[in-house]
């Protein structure tokens, strides 16, 4: 089921800034293993989607996984070929923002090697680059 | 905990600039404190230190702090806290906590499991570690730097408490004896990831509740019974005053003249 929040306050929101890096989340907190951003992007409730569902398949349902990010801002879009001004365009998706060094993903109770190739494949969903991270080794 | 030997030196330099150009210089900025002295800046060599971290099990070190031109020539110190940069994982500021050797302390010491879990192996249950450490308290030189915890016997349901974690020698583990450390969970069925996915399926996606937004809410009407109100019954009494006589007294003959010819035309 796609992220989305459950209620707001309001619809659309400003775009708002991504500047510095993660000063929150940038630790693995639950899991053993975790997949960290490089870069910083907006990401999309279908692209944290279909992250989640590679790392579920590759997992054959063991183990546990953590969805560390969640979509919170909203976004619109202009539609095609509208002429500019009349109004803020229709809500388009949500996305999460993400600065470098967010935690996205993480992974438990299953071996090192699995949890690498889940967290692979996932990162193959993403659109910026990321970096595997377990609990005890940072760097 | 066996005490490790570091050498450390007063830092002069401070705040954020200083810091930098201590960086930049392949120092680290640190800081001792305890109850024994007051609390003193110093800088260490960035490539010790984190050797030292690197070849630890933990970041629970002992370490006997050798500072340049300091009347003490070892200071016993525990590292309270490293500052990790968040994305290169660089050492950036160490805290030392000094400790007296006859003085017992509590640290926070990571749990490590030992085995495969019985639950895990034949079961296909999740390992699940519910606390990552634990408070232990003790004399610095006896806290251990792990907790190894054996889960072999551990099946589906089962969970180690905190009571049931054989103690270090000659120190006590701190809190509610109770509280479940390692715990192996059911795994996921097929039924419940097909239910899942069916709700997944039959779920409409896009529409999202709002709190607010009350302009767009009047506009439709359906709402504002209270705006409705109010402006009805500010409008009724201005009305009443100055429309109703009026419209008796003055508008009315007119209304009767204009109206009249009107209604001849239209016929």
């Amino acid at each position: 089921m796609p992220l989305i929040p459950d209620r707001v306050k309001y619809r659309k929101m400003h775009r708002g800034n991504r500047a510095g890096l993660a000063m929150r989340g940038h630790k693995v907190s639950f899991g053993e293993y975790g997949l960290m951003a490089l870069q910083r992007c907006w990401l999309d409730t279908k692209q944290i989607e279909a992250a989640r569902v590679a790392i579920a398949r590759n997992m054959k349902r063991h183990g546990k996984m953590w969805i560390r990010v969640f979509p919170q801002k909203s976004f619109t879009k202009k539609p095609l070929e509208t002429r500019m001004g009349k109004g803020k365009g229709p809500l388009e998706s949500w996305v999460a923002v993400i600065r470098p060094a967010n935690v996205l993903f993480e992974v438990d109770g299953v071996t090192e090697a699995v949890a690498r190739e889940s967290l692979r494949l996932a990162a193959t969903k993403l659109p910026i680059k990321t970096k595997f991270i377990s609990r005890h080794h940072m760097g | 905990m066996k005490s490790v030997s570091l050498n450390a030196a007063p830092r002069a330099l401070c705040r954020r600039a200083g810091a930098k150009a201590l960086r930049t210089g392949g120092r680290i900025p640190a800081t001792i404190y305890g109850r024994q002295a007051q609390p003193q800046n110093l800088e260490v060599n960035a490539k010790e230190m984190e050797d030292l971290i690197h070849h630890s099990v933990s970041e629970n070190l002992l370490v006997d702090l050798a500072v340049k031109d300091d009347a003490r020539p070892k200071r016993l110190a525990l590292v309270q806290e490293v500052q990790h940069h968040p994305l290169t994982g660089k050492v950036l500021h160490v805290d030392f906590h000094e400790v007296a050797e006859d003085e017992k302390v509590t640290i926070l010491v990571a749990v490590e499991t030992v085995g495969d879990a019985e639950g895990v192996k034949t079961q296909g249950g999740v390992l699940e570690h519910v606390l990552f450490k634990i408070k232990v308290r003790g004399l610095p030189k006896d806290l251990p730097e792990v907790i190894a915890v054996d889960v072999t016997h551990l099946m589906i349901g089962q969970a180690i408490h905190l009571g049931e974690i054989p103690t270090p020698e000659n120190c006590e583990l701190v809190g509610d004896k109770h509280i479940s450390v390692i715990a192996v969970a059911a795994p996921r069925t097929e039924e419940e990831e097909a239910a899942e996915a069916a709700a997944a399926a039959d779920a409409v996606p896009g529409e999202v509740e709002m709190i607010k937004e009350k302009k767009e809410d009047g506009e439709e009407g359906a709402p504002p019974a209270k705006g409705a109100a109010k402006g009805a019954e500010k409008a009724a009494p201005g009305a009443d005053k100055k429309a109703a006589p009026g419209a008796e007294q003055k508008a009315a003959p007119g209304a009767d003249k204009k109206a009249a010819p009107a209604a001849q035309k239209k016929k």
